[in-house]
């Protein structure tokens, strides 16, 4: 960094990735080598699908033909909305992390260099992520006979930079429009609800049904080979590019950083002004009419439940995650239904397992917000009431939400099917229970803003929810399906497994205190 | 005269001692001044009062509760308010307060007027239901002040009341203490603003290294600083004292 020119795009772009880079290694402080050997065994296995796709392409060219372009083309959309959910979130935070900001604002440097070289950082980290996850697929075919497949990378680049001028712009947008202070809400809802529209459009065979989508495909293929599907001009330039012709690829990568160049200039002049608005923000937020007060909660325990379900509510990023795994329930939800009119007993049991298991997963994350995204921890521990109140009424409050989101697709279920109605929900809430109870014995401090993706919960306690939520949601299965006594069997095994987990309040407070 | 604190022997070690065989007493009905210089053991002695770090020994009795072995009934009459405020940004003060009172479990009908008086006396009436995330350090500091008087504690421990508090909110805190103290309650306070200890404080205790330097009113803290004139001010008497306890 210290060969740079002090102050130039370059010397700030090195200072955001040592940046980035030490947040990345603080991040995995603390996760041991589980996490390690798993993206090891996750990289060998692409690379053996990276091999084998080498080996079956080797000698034959990739044909520019009206399908393969559209293949293509909507591998690119998928990717660049994929991206877009990403720079989107990103652009907001820019705006909001303002330790950094101050400091960077009240140098000499120009708001729009900062502004040029934060959208960089995003860029090249939107970037990276998907070279990391497509190199070992497609490198081996790069060494075994197509050089020119490099160009992949590049589109990459290309579609990470319109990715992050969209966002900027997006982001800035919102913010004429709706406020700094909503900004980052709507910012994250939106990216959550990208993503989710992404698996939606992936599950479309479920959401369509499976004869609809064969007839669907066959059309298309028809229309191809009848040359009906004639591509627009310049539809077929992604699928050139990926495949090396370097016109094409000069071209999408001009396009890509033309965008991005005009969005961080453009926008340069206005980011510090709007940067400056956001830290004020929400203490000029407009004055609604004042509801009336509520009456006070008596006890600590509805106190308690009542303080966890208006955080849980007003916490813009927690709701879109929870929102994206009901949104991932849809496509099951829809064959739930279908099987249950139509008493398709395998699809039927395997749809109520899964709702079994998402329960857990959804009542799992609630729970180790509530129990370990404590924001005044000291608060609680100064005050007289015991732990274990504290405890109960946090876990309850985790599992309200999990009861209300699943109260109306059990009730539809319960409707064609009681029984497989009622051991759902018992399969659901034992299970929804079950997860909580890990993450209350088996806390990790952590801070709210760290729920994404749940980077601050414990590994062994994500690991044991999904092993004994897997159980609890297989003896769901058996007993939908009428083998009630092999279902004793899982249920039995998470059972036990539970009793190995179970840690004493002395444990617990020993743990934390290591912890802490 | 009924003690509010009394502290025995107390000791704690992190990497190294903080808080070595310390003895404190604290008459009910008086504002204690703990002062000391950066890392002399202050918060960690009001922590250990607090409940919140767990001591090596010694003994803590609050209003003659055993604080060590009833941990809930000494709680019961100790509110504990720390520079960083303890507060949640997306609750609103009234929903703040709400919860507070929740946790000492205090009538809930009582609890609310408390919270509607607390939050006038400290000018925050305007904001009752606003969420905090917007407010300044000293408005947060308000609301945590607030959260710390709400169940009406006999023993009200405060680490840096003053901080981030504008000149007005200051003076405005300052009488709400005295106003507690002349009603009978208990303050015990840690600051870096020595005068605001000398005009305030009944008593001063200075610390240094995790050990009690010099305890008392002004004149006796005077007489047990050797060389110490009659017109030395406490900051003169706080350097010499902790001048000396320093290694050579």
């Amino acid at each position: 960094m210290s060969l740079l020119p002090p102050a130039s795009a370059a010397w700030l772009l090195a200072h955001e990735m040592r940046l980035t880079w030490r947040g990345y290694r603080a991040g995995r402080v603390g996760k041991g080598p589980g996490a390690m050997i798993g993206l090891i065994i996750l990289f060998a296995f692409a690379c053996v699908g990276g091999v084998t796709v080498a080996l079956a392409t080797h000698g034959h060219q990739v044909p520019i033909q009206p399908l393969a372009v559209a293949i293509a083309d909507l591998a690119c959309a998928v990717v660049l909305t994929l991206m877009l959910s990403q720079t989107l979130g990103a652009s907001a935070e820019a705006l909001y992390e303002r330790g950094d900001l101050d400091l960077l604002f009240s140098s000499p440097i120009a708001p729009a260099k900062v502004l040029l070289v934060r959208a960089l950082g995003v860029a090249t980290g939107v970037s990276t992520i998907f070279m990391v996850f497509i190199a070992p697929l497609l490198l081996p075919s790069v060494i075994y006979g197509h050089p020119g497949w490099l160009g992949v990378f590049g589109v990459l680049i290309a579609l990470a930079l319109t990715a992050t001028a969209l966002g900027l712009s997006l982001a800035m947008a919102l913010f004429a429009l709706i406020g700094p202070r909503r900004t980052r809400t709507v910012a994250q809802v939106l990216a959550a609800l990208v993503g989710a529209a992404f698996f939606l459009a992936s599950q479309y065979r479920v959401l369509i049904g499976e004869g609809t989508s064969r007839d669907l495909y066959a059309n298309l293929a028809q229309a191809a080979q009848t040359g009906r599907l004639a591509p627009p001009p310049f539809a077929d330039l992604p699928l050139r590019a990926m495949v090396g012709e370097p016109l094409p690829l000069i071209g999408m990568l001009a396009v890509g950083g033309g965008l991005f160049w005009l969005a961080a200039m453009a926008l340069g002049r206005r980011f510090s002004d709007a940067a400056a608005a956001a830290q004020g923000a929400s203490s000029t937020r407009a004055r609604g009419p004042v509801k009336p007060a509520s009456p006070f909660a008596a006890g600590a325990f509805r106190a308690t439940i009542r303080k966890e379900l208006r955080l849980i509510g007003r916490d813009a990023t927690l709701l879109s995650q929870v929102l994206l795994r009901v949104l991932y329930l849809l496509p099951l939800a829809l064959m739930l239904a279908r099987s249950a009119k139509g008493v398709d007993a395998a699809a039927l049991a395997g749809g109520a397992g899964f709702v079994a298991f998402m329960a857990g997963q959804v009542a799992g994350s609630l729970a180790w917000i509530t129990l370990s995204a404590e924001d005044t921890p000291d608060l609680l521990a100064v005050s007289p009431t015991p732990v274990s109140t504290l405890r109960r009424a946090k876990l309850t409050a985790a599992m309200i939400p999990v009861a209300l989101l699943l109260a109306v697709p059990i009730a539809a279920l319960t409707w064609f099917q009681p029984l497989t109605g009622l051991i759902t929900a018992v399969g659901a809430g034992l299970t929804a229970w079950c997860c909580g109870l890990i993450n209350l014995w088996h806390q990790k401090p952590g801070k709210r803003a760290d729920f994404r993706r749940r980077r601050g919960a414990s590994w062994f306690a994500t690991l044991a929810e999904i092993f004994v939520g897997g159980l609890i949601a297989g003896g769901t299965t058996l007993m939908v399906m009428g083998l009630v006594a092999w279902a004793a069997l899982p249920l039995i095994v998470a059972g036990a497994l539970m009793m190995v987990l179970r840690r004493t309040d002395e444990q617990i407070a020993r743990t934390l205190r290591t912890a802490g | 005269m009924t003690e509010a604190l009394i502290v025995k022997g107390l000791s704690k070690t992190f990497a190294k001692p903080a808080v070595v065989d310390l003895d404190l007493t604290v008459h009910a009905g008086e504002l204690y001044a703990l002062l000391g210089p950066n890392g002399a053991g202050k918060t960690t002695t009001l922590r250990m009062v607090a409940g919140l770090t767990k001591p090596d020994g010694g003994e803590i009795s609050i209003y003659g509760v055993d604080a060590r072995a009833e941990p809930a009934a000494a709680k019961a009459l100790v509110a504990w308010a720390p520079d960083e405020a303890m507060i949640y940004d997306r609750l609103t003060p009234l929903e703040y307060l709400e919860f507070v009172a929740g946790l000492w479990t205090v009538d809930p009908k009582l609890a609310k007027t408390r919270a509607e008086q607390l939050l006038a006396q400290l000018g925050l009436a305007d904001e009752a239901r606003r969420r905090c995330e917007g407010f300044s350090r000293g408005m947060k500091q308000k609301v945590a002040l607030a959260g710390a008087l709400i169940h009406d504690p006999k023993l009200l421990i405060l680490d840096e009341p003053l901080t981030g508090l504008d000149a007005a909110a200051a003076r405005l805190v300052k009488d709400m203490l005295q106003a507690r103290v002349d009603a009978g309650g208990t303050v015990i306070l840690t600051t870096h603003i020595l005068e605001v200890a000398e005009r305030m404080a009944d008593r001063i205790g200075i610390i240094a290294g995790g050990k009690l330097l010099a305890e008392g009113r002004m004149d006796e803290l005077r007489a047990q600083t050797g060389g110490a004139s009659g017109d030395s001010t406490l900051e003169d008497l706080f350097l010499q004292l902790t001048a000396e306890s320093q290694p050579a």
